[in-house]
């Protein structure tokens, strides 16, 4: 027994080691951390495109849009629903326990020629005046460094479109000018910042 | 920017990351101050001080050099004649490598500096040593435009008074760095936020706020410092009257293009939205002592780019304004652009000086560096513009209205003068200014107010066809004619310095500090300092030797070379 339980917590510590910046989760939040894990992961870090990644992300914005999506100013379908029993304080805990984690980096293979592009773009375009150098956001202003490229290319996609509107039209009118190649020289460029 | 190569690109990006991640820590990590020396001791800096400072040499105790701002150090030790000899005394590194705007105040020997994210440090201003280093506790909000930035800490008795990211007042021990008290000034959720450094007269805390990009309304606010209640408010959109006089040109006379029968069509139907109207006030306000009047520039409209939502004139935005200090009563107003959609607005801060008033006679006026480009120069008993200088970047197609594809138009939104801060040679009636040249398109995007997030109505781009420079420029006050300029590689922010020893100091984004004959415009002295040398120059004297100080850390705003550290200089 007494064996078991100190393999247990070697085990526990050379998880802990692996993962060094992985913050606790609150007890007042874990039911929630985990429905969040089910697409994002428990970390908010995840393989799959569809969902963003929400490690690193700044508190503010995880905090914005998930009253956004309450309020019916942003729509997924899936987010729709989840948001609907959190409080402010639920989502003002959720959005600082996933801020608080480390974004895993990218393993997207970009293409320098893309890329180089969508640098060009980017800083014709002023991107870094609110996300900052290295879009590493700040306050509502998300990170994008490091997300998902096919995330990047659709929210873009859909600013323009006007699918996403939750973005006080400064989105909305950056993306109003871009072709379907700068955004995808955007998001390569993006994507790999990270 | 758009010029930067490949290689310079990736290097600004290893700093940005490094500093993202510094930064999480810095917000998150312990709050609370630690001593590293015990400081020997502090001279407290009386009120009789505060109003002598334009005429010591030996400290530096308002973020612009006195109350009327002039930017004017009385010293001449360091001068146009033996500054090219001028030498690093020493580097003090902070713990945050994020842009720096901090304007440090120097007393007795004693330096307050401020980084981003409301840092401040104690350290002797002839060494470098570090006396004590205060982090503040940074609430779960904060909303800011254009970096988390700070410009500088107000000192009065034995005191210290900062404004935060998340909207507090906090008062320091200036000795210790230990906090005394913290005030919420407004609701950060809202999009207010201070980065400006205060001004402390007759035991009042003035401050405004940032947020013309968030639906804000503006204010001017003055709290008590000893223990920090409010005194007064002053609102920077009045709730009546915020239409002004429909005003179809600026004040140099152009035509705005407005549509004066809809605006009042619309503004019939509903006027409430001046709660969210902006006129945020980003920089420090003067205070003319003999009149006990505050005298500050008044920041854009929200939102910046879409005006039909917001019909009239839009008092008191875009506008220098002056208030009783005693009571915070209105006492006079001039606007320079009504109803602006294009963020040209005002934001250096206001210098007081006398000029001549048009019939050869000296006036006292208030003088502010537009976004525009113009200086203008105001009577500052009636707040009539007496003049205007001359354009000191380039001007075309104003006043176009912004478009939904975007419509060229310049200046850029950033200026002309950004919230850079002039200095003044009084003796040789010259005004310097740090100038942009950033030709960009306007775009114009209908949204109504979203609650608290960055709120444009629209966006500005810049042209990747045309080049990108900064200009300091000399402009006559009694004239205002253009004496000399000189451009620089890149755009300028940060702020200027001169001295009586007829020397203009400025900094530009590529690390470069350089030193400047006031009276030519020749270049005398320059050293690298290694990241974008972004902030207003101070300079002071400990043991009769003087200093020149100035703070390396790049800009956010237009994302030049990160840094952390404070560069200060002597001759050998």
């Amino acid at each position: 027994m007494r064996i078991a339980l100190t393999l247990a917590a070697l085990t526990l510590a050379a998880l802990t080691l692996a993962a060094p910046a992985r913050a606790q989760v609150p007890d007042a939040i874990k039911d929630k951390v985990a429905v969040c894990a089910t697409c994002h992961g428990e970390t908010g870090n995840n393989d799959n495109p569809q969902y963003p990644v929400l490690a690193g992300q700044t508190a503010r914005y995880l905090y914005t849009e998930l009253q956004d999506f309450k309020a019916g100013r942003r729509h997924d379908p899936n987010m729709d629903v989840v948001v609907q029993p959190l409080s402010r304080d639920d989502m003002l805990a959720l959005a600082d326990y996933f801020s608080k984690q480390k974004q895993t980096p990218s393993t997207f293979k970009a293409d320098p020629a893309k890329a180089q592009a969508g640098q060009k773009k980017a800083d014709e375009t002023l991107c870094t005046m609110c996300h900052l150098g290295g879009f590493i956001g700040q306050n509502e202003i998300p990170r994008v460094a490091g997300q998902h490229y096919e995330y990047i290319k659709k929210q873009l996609s859909d600013f323009k479109a006007r699918r996403r509107t939750n973005d006080a039209g400064n989105m909305t009118s950056v993306a109003s000018t871009l072709s379907d190649t700068d955004i995808e020289n955007l998001a390569q460029y993006i994507t790999s910042l990270y | 920017m758009h010029m930067r190569s490949k290689w310079l690109g990736t290097v600004a990006f290893a700093v940005s990351a490094f500093a993202g991640a510094a930064s999480a820590q810095e917000i998150a990590g312990a709050a609370g101050t630690t001593s590293s020396k015990a400081m020997p001791s502090f001279a407290s800096v009386t009120q009789a001080m505060l109003e002598g400072a334009g005429a010591d040499a030996k400290n530096w105790i308002h973020p612009n050099g006195n109350y009327a701002q002039t930017r004017y150090y009385p010293g001449n030790q360091i001068n146009a004649g033996n500054v090219a000899k001028l030498k690093p005394a020493f580097v003090f590194q902070t713990a945050v490598t994020e842009s720096m705007e901090t304007a440090p105040i120097v007393q007795n020997g004693v330096m307050f500096l401020t980084t981003s994210f409301n840092h401040v440090y104690a350290i002797d201003a002839a060494t470098g040593e570090e006396y004590w280093h205060y982090k503040h506790k940074m609430g779960p909000i904060t909303t800011f435009c254009c970096g988390p930035n700070n410009k500088g800490v107000a000192v009065s008795g034995d005191r210290l008074y900062m404004g935060t990211l998340d909207a507090k007042l906090v008062a320091l021990d200036a000795k210790t760095g230990k906090l005394l008290w913290e005030q919420q000034i407004a609701d950060p959720e809202k999009g207010y936020s201070e980065t400006m450094a205060p001004a402390v007269v007759d035991g009042k805390v003035l401050i405004g706020t940032n947020g013309g990009e968030y639906g804000i309304r503006g204010f001017v606010k003055a709290f008590d410092a000893n223990d920090g209640h409010v005194l007064w408010t002053f609102d920077t959109i009045p709730e009546k009257g915020h239409e002004g006089v429909w005003a179809t040109k600026d004040a140099t006379g152009r035509d705005m293009h407005r549509d004066i029968d809809a605006e009042k069509a619309a503004l019939a139907k509903d006027s409430s939205f001046y709660q969210t109207l902006g006129g945020g006030v980003w920089m420090t306000p003067a205070v003319d002592t003999k009149t006990k009047t505050v005298i500050f520039v008044v920041g854009n409209p929200s939102p910046d780019l879409y005006g039909a939502i917001r019909p009239g004139d839009n008092l008191y935005t875009d506008s220098m304004v002056a208030v009783d200090l005693n009571t915070g009563a209105y006492k006079w107003h001039s606007q320079y652009i009504a109803h602006d959609v294009w963020d040209l607005d005002a934001t250096s801060p206001v210098i007081l000086t006398q000029a001549n008033n048009g019939s050869g006679k000296m006036v006292d006026v208030a003088i502010h560096g537009g976004k525009t480009g113009h200086v203008y120069v105001n009577d500052r008993a009636t707040g009539k513009l007496i003049r205007f200088s001359e354009a000191m970047i380039p001007q075309e197609n104003m006043w176009t209205l912004p478009t939904k594809d975007g419509a060229r138009m310049l200046p850029g939104a950033n200026g002309g003068v950004e919230w850079s801060p002039m200095a003044l040679n009084p003796k040789l009636r010259m005004v310097y200014a740090a100038n942009l040249h950033q030709p960009m398109t306007y775009h114009v995007e209908e949204v109504p107010y979203p609650g608290g997030k960055l709120w444009l109505g629209g966006a500005f781009k810049t042209i990747p066809s045309e080049q990108q420079w900064g200009q300091l420029v000399a402009v006559n006050i009694d004239t205002g004619k253009v004496v000399w300029k000189v451009k620089t590689p890149q755009p300028l922010i940060g702020g200027t310095l001169a001295t009586a020893g007829d020397v203009v100091f400025n900094g530009e984004g590529n690390g470069w500090f350089k030193a400047f004959d006031a009276r030519t415009g020749k270049e005398l002295w320059k050293f690298n300092v290694g990241a974008g040398a972004n902030s207003p120059a101070v300079s002071y004297m400990v043991n009769g030797k003087q200093y020149v100080a100035v703070s390396a850390g790049g800009n956010t705003q237009l994302d030049f070379k990160r840094g952390n550290s404070l560069v200060v200089f002597a001759l050998p």
